[in-house]
């Protein structure tokens, strides 16, 4: 059966979302289900990512698949590569799109590769790590727990944010000097960067656009991706029932406070809680970047939702575990990243930076000299979190993302307040990554020189950053 | 006995009883993969074509009168009740009933069974179900079966697992007829001692008697049994749809697996934890846990020649008796 592709674009609260239905797609493209096999525990639901005939990422589930527990990654271990020709479709797409072509348009042959389902396509920027200041290329050679792959991490909740994280799909073997400095220049004109499939949490499998990611961080050029996300997961928006209306407060005789108050307060009706509709089912479908309720998805693609499977095992799928088990005897080249990638990798916020930029609406100054005189309430609300170390370690990594400049004299005074030691290495190991800061320098190397007793936890990362900061 | 051997021999005791805990720990700890995952969800229409029911990854009634779905997502449900005619789920304050006519065929209705039971397993709702022939599919999880794996397929054929059924029933019966035609006899020696009185020559009558009335007590009681087991039999299966299908049985190392074939896929096995013995008779494997049958496994949906392999995996997996 001929693949079906329909694309709708839909505006839902002023923004506008492009939506791509796929049936009878060819599967050649997604994540699917590899059964119990051992690894992560007897608890754990192990699937994987693949292209084609390759499994490329193992994915290990723990906790019964828990959407707040981050998953463990690796790429799979006899993985050498995908299909030349899959590979051709995609730069096709990918020259498309900066040839000036629509993401729709320019990208159906990919479309038809992907399994059936909803997906929407966007445009994002990326961060070309593993979301924990390591560059993505050559991350994901040990299965590892990766923070930041949990569908509704703690610190986010429920709330929608933009992936921003990268797994690779080709061994870090493909990476050659070579196209690196080809690739230099295209990346200053290119639109976009790469082709990106969502995986889970704010990690996405790179499809296209290694060498450039490479050649992005190097020339400090933001790495711009086209996005191809699932939506199959729905959601229900909380009720919150509306307060009644308070009682009218009875006029109190101020020389007589304990008389009853007058007849016509105690004739008003006490407050009536008007009984109010809570709907029935769930309020919609979502993906990480987006929800959206039942009634804005078009008729066709709501339907093709409901009546799709959130994720299914393709035809090939006895030789992708087939291929699982298979182990690479050696490694294709001995290829080494450039040192400034990885040194400029250092300087990309990571997903505590991230998480916590998505789980905070703002911080004013006020809240945080609260936050900093010890409290986690300010004006009656609580600012971040009931927990106070968490609100800090949150609040720091928030102005680290947003502020920086903010995030410095927050940090100082952090650092400069023995009550809050708790927190003084954990503040302290953020600034870290600053050390082009000057002002963080002077006051590590007052901390370094005055040798005080209430610095002795931040000591090393003292000493580690004027080192750092003199090697410069 | 000196103080130092009873201190040894209490130490021994709290070690044995600490290796028994920890046993019962690790045979606790359940592999909850899920299986079944594939499953296409089922839809069904009323037959006027107002309401649709879908069920699968989540459940959808579509309304001819309104312009949005219900969806309910799987946690919404509170219970699902499976009786001969209909399915009742009970979801947020809904009660969608479905009756079966509306499925058109009993491999839908199957289809949608399994898609509950495995997110039965998953969310942990109220299940109530019907006599069963097979095991639940929340029994099952999705593992590779591996190397040494038979597979058979055939329909239960009534008379051959009746049969099997029964011949259990004889093996616990004996002992309890042999015991009735005892107390039968010695009460009937009473009953002719109280009212005629066992003089000498008349003792080699009343003995006879005494013992072929036993003998028949006890062939009715036999009779009895065996009418009500074999009825019981036959309610199991006209009560599950799966008795009237083609079924897959898989036997191997990893588990094993008897299920309707028009849902069954290739790697969803139960694990051989799940059962606690297995009896074999001539025709069957009946697969047992906490005393009840789990599955019964007939010797002929296998190739004659891999019985034998069927057989010793069952008795390296499962204590027999």
């Amino acid at each position: 059966m001929a693949v079906e592709i329909k694309t709708e674009t839909i505006e839902y609260h002023g923004r506008s979302t492009m939506l791509v239905s796929v049936k009878n797609g060819e599967a050649a493209i997604g994540i699917c289900s590899a059964g119990y096999n051992g690894l992560g525990g007897a608890n754990a639901i192990n699937k994987i990512f693949f292209i084609g005939n390759d499994p490329i990422v193992n994915i290990v589930c723990p906790a019964r698949g828990n959407n707040q527990s981050d998953k463990m990654l690796a790429v799979a271990p006899g993985f050498v590569g995908y299909d030349q020709k899959i590979n051709a479709v995609i730069n096709g797409c990918f020259d498309k799109l900066n040839g000036g072509e629509a993401l729709t348009t320019g990208m159906r042959d990919i479309f038809n590769m992907l399994q059936d389902g909803v997906y929407a396509v966007y445009l994002s920027d990326y961060y070309p790590t593993d979301g924990n200041s390591s560059f993505f290329w050559g991350a994901y050679n040990i299965l590892h727990d990766v923070h930041g792959t949990a569908e509704h991490g703690r610190v986010v909740g429920q709330r929608t944010f933009k992936p921003c994280f990268l797994i690779p799909s080709q061994p870090l073997d493909y990476y050659a000097p070579k196209t690196k400095v080809n690739t230099d220049d295209l990346v200053k004109r290119r639109k976009i960067q790469g082709i990106v499939y969502h995986l889970s949490g704010f990690h996405s499998v790179v499809l296209k656009g290694h060498h450039g990611a490479v050649c992005c961080v190097d020339n400090e050029v933001p790495f711009t991706c086209a996005v191809i996300e699932k939506i199959c997961e729905p959601y229900t928006k909380k009720f919150v029932p509306p307060q009644p209306a308070a009682a009218p407060v009875p006029d109190i005789d101020p020389d007589n406070p304990e008389a009853a108050p007058s007849e016509e307060a105690a004739a008003a009706p006490p407050p009536v809680s008007v009984p109010i509709a809570v709907p029935e089912g769930i309020t919609g479908f979502r993906c990480a970047s987006l929800k959206l309720p039942l009634d804005v998805f078009p008729k066709d693609m709501l339907r093709m939702l409901i009546e799709e499977r959130a994720e299914y095992k393709p035809r090939q799928f006895d030789i992708l575990i087939a291929k699982l088990n298979t182990v690479r005897k050696k490694a294709l080249s001995n290829n080494v990243l450039p040192f400034s990638v990885l040194e400029k990798t250092d300087t990309l916020p990571d997903c505590d930076m991230v998480e916590s930029a998505y789980a905070i609406d703002g911080l004013s100054d006020e809240q945080l000299d609260h936050l900093l005189a010890g409290d986690v309430e300010c004006n009656g609300e609580i600012i971040i979190s009931p927990n106070f170390y968490s609100s800090i370690v949150t609040a720091c990594n928030y102005l680290q993302f947003t502020d920086m400049k903010r995030f410095v004299d927050f940090s100082i005074a952090i650092l400069d307040n023995p009550e809050l030691s708790a927190t003084h290495e954990y503040v302290a190991h953020r600034a870290l990554s600053q050390i082009s800061n000057k002002k963080l320098g002077a006051f590590f190397a007052g901390v370094v020189s005055s040798r005080d007793a209430k610095y002795e936890k931040i000591m090393t990362v003292a000493q580690t950053f004027m080192e750092r900061s003199k090697n410069r | 006995m000196l103080l130092s051997d009873i201190v040894i021999i209490i130490k021994c005791g709290l070690q044995t009883c600490l290796r028994r805990v920890i046993t019962f720990r690790i045979t606790e700890e359940r592999v909850l993969t899920l299986a079944f995952c594939d499953m296409k969800p089922v839809s069904v229409t009323d037959a006027q074509g107002s309401t649709t029911y879908i069920i699968g990854n989540v459940i959808a009634i579509y309304r001819a009168e309104t312009a949005s779905p219900l969806v309910y997502s799987w946690d919404m449900v509170k219970s699902v009740a499976i009786s001969r005619r209909d399915f009742k789920i009970v979801a947020g304050n809904n009660t969608i009933v479905i009756p079966y006519r509306l499925f058109g065929s009993d491999e839908t209705v199957l289809k949608a069974i399994t898609i509950i039971e495995c997110h039965q397993k998953e969310y942990d709702f109220t299940y109530q179900h019907e006599k069963r022939m097979l095991p639940l599919k929340s029994m099952y999880v999705e593992c590779a079966p591996g190397r040494e794996t038979y597979i058979g397929e055939g329909v239960f054929d009534e008379g051959e697992t009746a049969a099997a059924f029964i011949a259990l029933l004889n093996f616990k019966l004996i002992k309890f007829l042999w015991l009735i035609a005892i107390l039968i006899m010695l009460v009937t020696l009473g009953v002719i001692q109280l009212n005629w009185g066992i003089t000498r020559d008349k003792v080699l009558y009343y003995i006879p008697i005494s013992i072929a009335i036993g003998g028949i007590v006890s062939l009715l009681v036999y009779i009895i049994a065996h009418a009500v087991a074999r009825a019981r039999f036959k309610s199991k299966c006209n009560a599950d749809l799966a008795s009237r299908q083609p079924i897959t049985f898989v036997i191997s190392r990893v588990g094993f697996a008897v299920c309707e074939s028009c849902v069954y896929e290739s790697r969803d096995l139960i694990p051989w934890g799940e059962i606690d013995y297995f009896v074999e008779s001539d025709k069957m494997f009946i697969l047992y846990k906490n005393n009840s049958v789990v599955a019964y496994i007939p010797k002929k949906a296998f190739n004659k020649k891999h019985v034998g392999g069927v057989a010793d995996i069952l008795a390296l997996s499962a204590e027999q008796r």
